[in-house]
């Protein structure tokens, strides 16, 4: 039953990838990710049949929310042909730049939160400046700005961790204001059916739109196929890259804001583990590390195989080995999959 | 191919010989039974026009790739690929080097003849740095080096392996004067010395100089071999194109029309080469025209297409009816002679010819894409550029080099230039597909656009311009009016004229 209803949300994520490019294969990988996730959770329910219960569901899309808000911001950078390895400590940044400016700070909420944004906004702006501008390369550039937010994270601070609800001393926050922050991801229905989720379908959405809709989708994947030749068609392919990073960095605020917003309490680390399951759930979902691939439903797939794997192995607790074990064998096995499937096309075509 | 073989180096003093040599790319023959005799001691010029089969007969000297049939042969013996790839020796324009490696270490490359320890120079390669003129740069990064000291290292690194052939394609063209005749001088050496010296140029005055001999490859067959008092620049122009004229193809037959007086449509006026490829050039261009430009490499044609197209740096004064062109953005549009610099790999067809356009054209005024009108657009240009696709959803890579082409070429046509600029119309394009092309760009002009686009082939412009204009050293010829050749040869040979007069004594 429960399986039934994860098909549903990945099949309705976003706008369907109508792109005019390479349909066909999107659709053929988003439904080799869905047997996947299907067969995972087969797996799982076979294994303990608690498995497949709506409450675990539910979680599974409460867990994937931050490594899908992370992954769509990704995945324009990565369709734009560059990287952003960033993104985790954008968003523990954010997360902590709130809590400073929201509890030490006294900014109204309201206020905080929008500072916030523009913090992820210029993290990405960051990025895409000296990625283009500077012609640094981006994987140079955001492995740089991963140890610069991250230390930046820890001057902010002063490497202390924050609970909105409990205050450092001479600081206070407000009720109605902690009532807002908190209601950003409160629990509806019988089965605690988070608003994160929603949140992110949300975004998805929009960014699938983004992506797969628009005339910036359509010429981003132009300048992440042939840079070149988007110069030469007189793309503003600068412009593109750094629109791709501010909206990588502008989406890792979010999830840094919704991701405190749930678990009420930040420190200074967060997020810098997220880095590379973020990578691996885009890689997943069919992007190219080389640029010109990738879609917004195979990312959310990915995003969601992860959460689903991780849940399943923490319902059956093996040990703490076995999530990373899994995440490595997924990701590797998911591209080579991928390339051996793309090597068996062209055979027969030939 | 036995271990014998293998280790021999070429059979000293005994000529090689290509018999019946063919090699086919689909429907193509790129070459129908080649016979060609090759003589130690000589240098043997090879000419031809592109698309002739020159290339591929070069792959499969230097072993690159396998005929289909025939042999390459001396005395009893054949030679395979192996023994060619590692026994005949290509200096390019682009050297194949290591840029990250001393000079001295480019020449160690590949046969260290060490284990483990860090190779060193034997006694012969110091011998080698020294023929080379290169041991003051022995420890220079090649990177760092001069393009003809590159060459002169490819050179050595082929002598160092023993190579017995050696093939320079068009090695000279982006060499200064000096430059170029030392790296003659050192042609005429290794024919000296006994080796087999083959160079292939688009100069002819090169070859007339320095070959003994030169052949002609047309139609994948030899065609004509030039020596001794036949061995003209004329003669190889006219050889060129001889007999290609009967392609069939009706001339363009559009032209600026007699309202010479009204304005032109382009104005360019005192444009000068940031890298001073060319210098104080003048050129007006009317509706209906398509001018050809012709010029060898580092003549300035070429760049000076690329500047119009602001793919290159140039200064003076450019105005497209009366107004300055930066304030006509859209007006011109520009095709690379390269189809990797103009298609999009990861897109279909459809999306390939759209790429350039946006709002209003293919999205609204949210950004959002417009479906139907992309796919109406799509099929249209599909239909209008005669491209053969299985469907507008194929990618890009499901077409033939001639069909991707005509994409390459729609793409930039899509977005309703008032001038197209194209640089090398129908690099490796098939016969069929380059009629429809010259016939695309003569439509364009005919309803009241520009075309100007920079060619190497004399039979190109024939066939596609109404106007040529010939480049040498910088400088532009006056026009020659296409229409009034009735035979290609006739072009050719006036064109030499031109490039042969300037060579000769410089314009002041």
């Amino acid at each position: 039953m429960n399986t039934g209803k994860s098909v549903d949300v990945s099949a309705s994520l976003a706008a369907p990838p109508r792109s005019v490019k390479g349909s066909l294969s999107a659709i053929v990988r988003a439904g080799g990710l869905l047997g996947a996730i299907i067969i995972v959770a087969i797996i799982f329910d076979l294994l303990n049949p608690a498995f497949l219960t709506i409450d675990i569901g539910i979680s599974v899309l409460r867990s994937m929310c931050s490594v899908a808000i992370l992954g769509l911001g990704l995945t324009l950078v990565i369709v734009s042909g560059e990287i952003d390895l960033s993104v985790g400590a954008c968003y523990g940044l954010a997360s902590n730049a709130l809590a400073v400016m929201w509890i030490i700070g006294g900014l109204p909420i309201y206020l905080a939160l929008l500072g916030t944004l523009i913090v992820g906004a210029l993290v990405g702006l960051f990025n895409g400046l000296l990625t283009t501008w500077a012609r640094i390369p981006s994987f140079i550039v955001t492995l740089g700005s991963y140890n610069l937010l991250y230390g930046l994270s820890l001057f902010i601070t002063s490497a202390t961790t924050f609970n909105p609800a409990y205050p450092p001393e001479g600081h206070t926050v407000a009720p109605g204001q902690l009532n807002f922050f908190v209601s950003l991801t409160q629990q509806l229905g019988a089965h605690q059916f988070s608003a994160e989720i929603f949140w992110m379908l949300g975004i998805a959405a929009v960014v699938g739109f983004a992506l797969h809709g628009s005339l910036f989708g359509f010429r981003l994947y132009a300048v992440g196929g042939n840079a070149t030749a988007a110069r030469l068609a007189r793309l503003p392919v600068d412009r593109l890259k750094t629109i791709a990073f501010i909206a990588s960095g502008v989406l890792a605020a979010i999830a840094g804001i919704l991701d405190f917003s749930f678990v009420q309490t930040t420190q200074p680390d967060i997020g810098l583990s997220q880095t590379f399951p973020v990578f691996a759930a885009v890689v997943i979902g069919g992007a190219s590390l080389s640029g010109g691939k990738g879609s917004i439903i195979g990312t959310m797939g990915g995003a969601f195989l992860l959460a689903e794997l991780q849940t399943g192995i923490a319902v059956l607790s093996p040990g703490p080995y076995a999530q990373q074990i899994f995440l490595g064998v997924v990701t590797i096995g998911a591209v080579g999959l991928d390339i051996l499937a793309s090597r068996i096309r062209t055979w027969r075509g030939k | 191919m036995n271990s014998e073989a293998r280790r021999a180096a070429f059979a000293e003093g005994q000529p090689v010989s290509l018999r019946g040599v063919t090699k086919r790319y689909g429907n193509t023959h790129a070459l129908r039974g080649l016979d060609l005799d090759l003589f130690p001691g000589e240098v043997l010029g090879i000419a031809g026009p592109n698309g002739a089969g020159k290339s591929t007969l070069m792959r499969i000297l230097a072993g690159e790739e396998e005929a289909d049939a025939g042999e390459i042969r001396y005395g009893d013996a054949t030679y395979g690929r192996d023994f060619l790839a590692r026994h005949v020796a290509v200096v390019h324009q682009e050297p194949q080097l290591f840029p990250n490696l001393t000079l001295a270490e480019n020449l160690l490359v590949g046969r260290e003849g060490t284990r483990w320890l860090r190779p060193r120079l034997s006694r012969r390669d110091s011998n080698l740095l020294a023929d080379l003129d290169a041991s003051h740069l022995a420890n220079r990064l090649i990177a760092d080096c001069s393009l003809a000291m590159k060459q002169r290292t490819e050179v050595g690194r082929a002598l160092a392996r023993d190579a017995g052939l050696f093939l320079f394609d068009e090695p000279n063209s982006a060499l200064t004067a000096d430059e170029s005749s030392a790296l003659f001088r050192q042609m005429h050496e290794l024919a000296a010395a006994g080796h087999i010296v083959i160079l292939v140029t688009h100069r002819f005055d090169d070859l007339v100089r320095h070959a003994r001999r030169v052949v002609i490859v047309r139609d994948g067959q030899v065609a004509a071999t030039l020596e001794g008092q036949e061995l003209t620049e004329e003669a190889i122009a006219r050889q060129l194109v001889h007999g290609l004229s009967a392609s069939g193809f009706s001339r363009i037959s559009t032209g600026p029309g007699q309202n010479r007086q009204a304005q032109p449509l382009l104005s360019i006026r005192s444009w000068s080469h940031g890298g001073s490829a060319f210098k104080e050039v003048d050129l007006d261009m009317a509706r209906g025209e398509v001018i050809g430009l012709l010029g060898v490499e580092g003549s300035g044609a070429r760049e000076f297409l690329r500047s119009l197209a602001r793919v290159e740096k140039a200064t003076g004064e450019i105005a497209f009816e009366g107004e300055d062109i930066s304030s006509v953005e859209g007006a011109v549009a520009y095709v690379a002679p390269s189809r990797t610099d103009s298609l999009f790999r990861n897109f279909s067809v459809a999306s390939n010819l759209l790429v350039r356009l946006g709002r209003p054209m293919i999205a609204g005024a949210a950004g959002s894409l417009k479906r139907r009108a992309m796919r109406d657009a799509a099929q249209q240009g599909i239909r209008r550029f005669m491209v053969k696709t299985p469907a507008p959803d194929a990618p890009i890579t499901a077409l033939s080099g001639g069909n991707q082409q005509k994409v390459a070429i729609a793409q930039a046509v899509m977005t309703r230039p008032k001038v197209l600029l194209l640089e090398e119309p129908t690099r490796g394009v098939d016969v069929g597909s380059k009629r429809e092309i010259y016939t695309l760009l003569g439509d364009l002009a005919a309803a009241g656009g520009a075309v100007m686009f920079f060619s190497t082939e004399v039979l190109e412009v024939f066939e596609a311009a109404t106007r040529v204009h010939v480049f040498t050293e910088g400088r532009l010829s006056s026009p020659l009016d296409v229409r009034r050749f009735d035979h290609v040869e006739e072009l050719a040979a006036v064109v030499t004229r031109i490039e042969d007069h300037v060579a000769q004594e410089p314009v002041a």
